[in-house]
């Protein structure tokens, strides 16, 4: 499979500062691939370089086999969408007119504009201008002009920080549902759920390294103990090991009817994260 | 390099629109006409007196508003989201370039108005004002780029409002300070040569040397841009 994204030995100093050292992956086309990381840790410097928004100290950055210090052409800006941090809207002007702007940037039709309010949950009132909006609004008014064209790459800074569970929830539908359509999506998030639900590999990042790749699912496996925590009819919570002493414990107090469930104790993403760097996901 | 008329005219009318609600940037209007007003009170006004007028159109409404609507994308993060859409540079500033024309075409017209100003030679004059508009939209859209914020611009304008708005008035002391001689060079000056050569009788011929030094101005605007927009491409 053709990768989308290509990115080796990459580094990135400012000043005296190493945002990014020797960072390596590739994001296959199709993939939604996650960058997970704590404030700090280079999240933002690693979007900004590969949508040639800053340059990198050192290494390679290629985006459709293409050094992204030479995407800056209409040809790529059209595959490309990107919402970061600062991404700003008129403020004067209506969340209507905003999206009617990039729909002839991108010579987008403007019926388009119904279909991307629609994604993100916000056709009440397109009419209402962008200073009137919440600051969740305001997040799902720049999602909904990253949708507009349909990118074939599309990255996303933090998408749903701003947003309530069940908006946030709407707008992991409308991204399964782009992603579907091939659209391949790059997103950093410290929501881990945000990074289970969607994401085919995330990456750690930590202090501009990445520590661990992989999909979700394998690093919840390699990360497991096995162990599972019984809960007993008489309120106790006990934890039994992964063996076959067990076994011998489930037994028993499954014979003796004393379980009311009984949990797996896989790791979450975030538990993995503190183990492997030591440090919380926030 | 492709150039989109398209996206030009798309950014051509997301400005308008946002001009129109934007009363800061708009209120600076009301100072030229406020003076073409005052002044249309009084009978046979000068050639001076008319264009310190226009020059004053030029300075506040021209360079000002390209200026500030610049400054003002870059204050909002809006031109970060400009530069990763398909649109490029040159058909953001040609777009906002639109805008800061047309103003300044229909504010020069309505003080004309106000004032009585009908030169003997129409279009001669009107030659002399788009280039001088060529001059100032450039001088803006430099500014425009070096300031951050639409304060910035305010402040940075300053200097063009006092040097090329009311250039005529440090003429008189060009005889006791030599130095200022040089303000006969000042696009403004010339622009009032051309005109008071028109309303005596001078053609084309006579007054291309005025054309030609406001041109100048035009090119040393445009590269000084040009190297400026050159430096500012990506961010550190
Ligand atoms: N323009 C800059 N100049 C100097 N240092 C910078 C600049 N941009 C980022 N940094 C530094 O680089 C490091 C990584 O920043 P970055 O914004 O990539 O983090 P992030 O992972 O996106 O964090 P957050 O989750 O808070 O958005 C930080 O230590 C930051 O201070
Ligand atoms: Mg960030």
């Amino acid at each position: 499979m053709e990768n989308v994204i290509e990115v080796k030995s990459l580094a990135k100093i400012f000043g005296n500062q190493t945002a990014l050292e020797d960072v390596n992956f590739h994001v296959k086309k199709g993939e939604t691939f996650g960058f997970l990381g704590p404030s700090g840790s280079g999240k933002t410097t690693t979007i900004k370089i590969l949508t040639g928004q800053l340059a990198q100290t050192s290494g390679d950055a290629k985006v459709f086999q293409t050094p992204t210090s030479s995407i800056n052409k209409p040809a790529y800006r059209k595959r490309i969408g990107v919402i970061t941090d600062n991404s700003g809207l008129y403020s004067r002007l209506s969340i209507y007119d905003n999206l009617k702007l990039y729909c002839d940037l991108y010579d987008v039709p403007t019926k388009r504009i119904q279909e991307v309010l629609q994604m993100v949950n916000l056709t009440d009132e397109p009419k209402k201008p962008i200073s009137k909006l919440s600051k969740g609004m305001l997040q799902r008014v720049t999602l909904a002009r990253a949708f507009l064209h349909e990118p074939d790459l599309l990255f996303l800074d933090e998408p749903t920080s701003a947003l309530d569970p069940a908006n946030s929830k709407h707008i992991h539908d409308g991204l399964r549902r782009l992603n579907e359509k091939g659209t391949t999506i790059f997103l950093t998030t410290h929501d881990m759920t945000e990074a289970e639900s969607l994401c085919n590999r995330v990456a750690f990042l930590n202090r501009g390294k990445i520590q661990l790749l992989d999909e979700p699912k394998a690093l919840r496996r390699q990360f497991s103990d096995a162990s599972v925590t019984l809960e007993l009819k008489d309120g106790r919570e006990i934890i039994v090991t992964g063996d076959a002493k067990g076994a011998d414990a489930i037994h028993q107090y499954m014979a003796t009817g004393q379980v009311v469930s009984i949990h797996s104790n896989e790791p979450t993403l975030g538990d993995i994260f503190v183990e492997v760097t030591g440090r919380e996901l926030v | 390099m492709t150039f989109s008329m398209k996206r030009v005219m798309a950014i051509f009318q997301k400005d308008m629109k946002d001009l129109s609600k934007n009363i800061y940037i708009t209120s600076t209007l009301i100072l030229p006409l406020f003076f073409a007003f005052f002044y249309g009170r009084m009978d046979n006004l000068t050639i001076d007196v008319h264009y310190m007028v226009i020059n004053l159109v030029l300075a506040v409404v021209t360079s000002f508003v390209q200026c500030a609507i610049i400054a003002e994308e870059k204050e909002k993060n809006t031109l970060r989201g400009l530069m990763l859409s398909p649109a490029t540079l040159p058909e953001i500033l040609g777009g906002k370039s639109l805008v800061s024309f047309i103003l300044t075409i229909g504010t020069i017209l309505i003080c004309t108005m106000l004032t009585d100003y009908e030169p003997v030679n129409l279009s001669l004059v009107a030659l002399a004002i788009i280039i001088s508009i060529l001059f100032y939209i450039a001088l803006g859209t430099l500014m425009g780029l070096l300031s951050r914020s639409v304060v910035e611009a305010s402040v940075l304008i300053m200097p063009v409002i006092f040097i090329f708005g009311f250039s005529s008035m440090f003429q008189p002391f060009a005889e006791e300070y030599p130095i200022l001689s040089v303000v006969d060079y000042l696009p403004s000056i010339q622009l009032i040569e051309v005109a008071a050569a028109v309303e005596s009788g001078s053609g084309f011929a006579d007054v291309v040397g005025n054309l030609a030094i406001i041109f100048v101005w035009v090119l040393v605007a445009m590269v000084a841009t040009a190297i400026v927009y050159k430096k500012r491409e990506m961010d550190e």
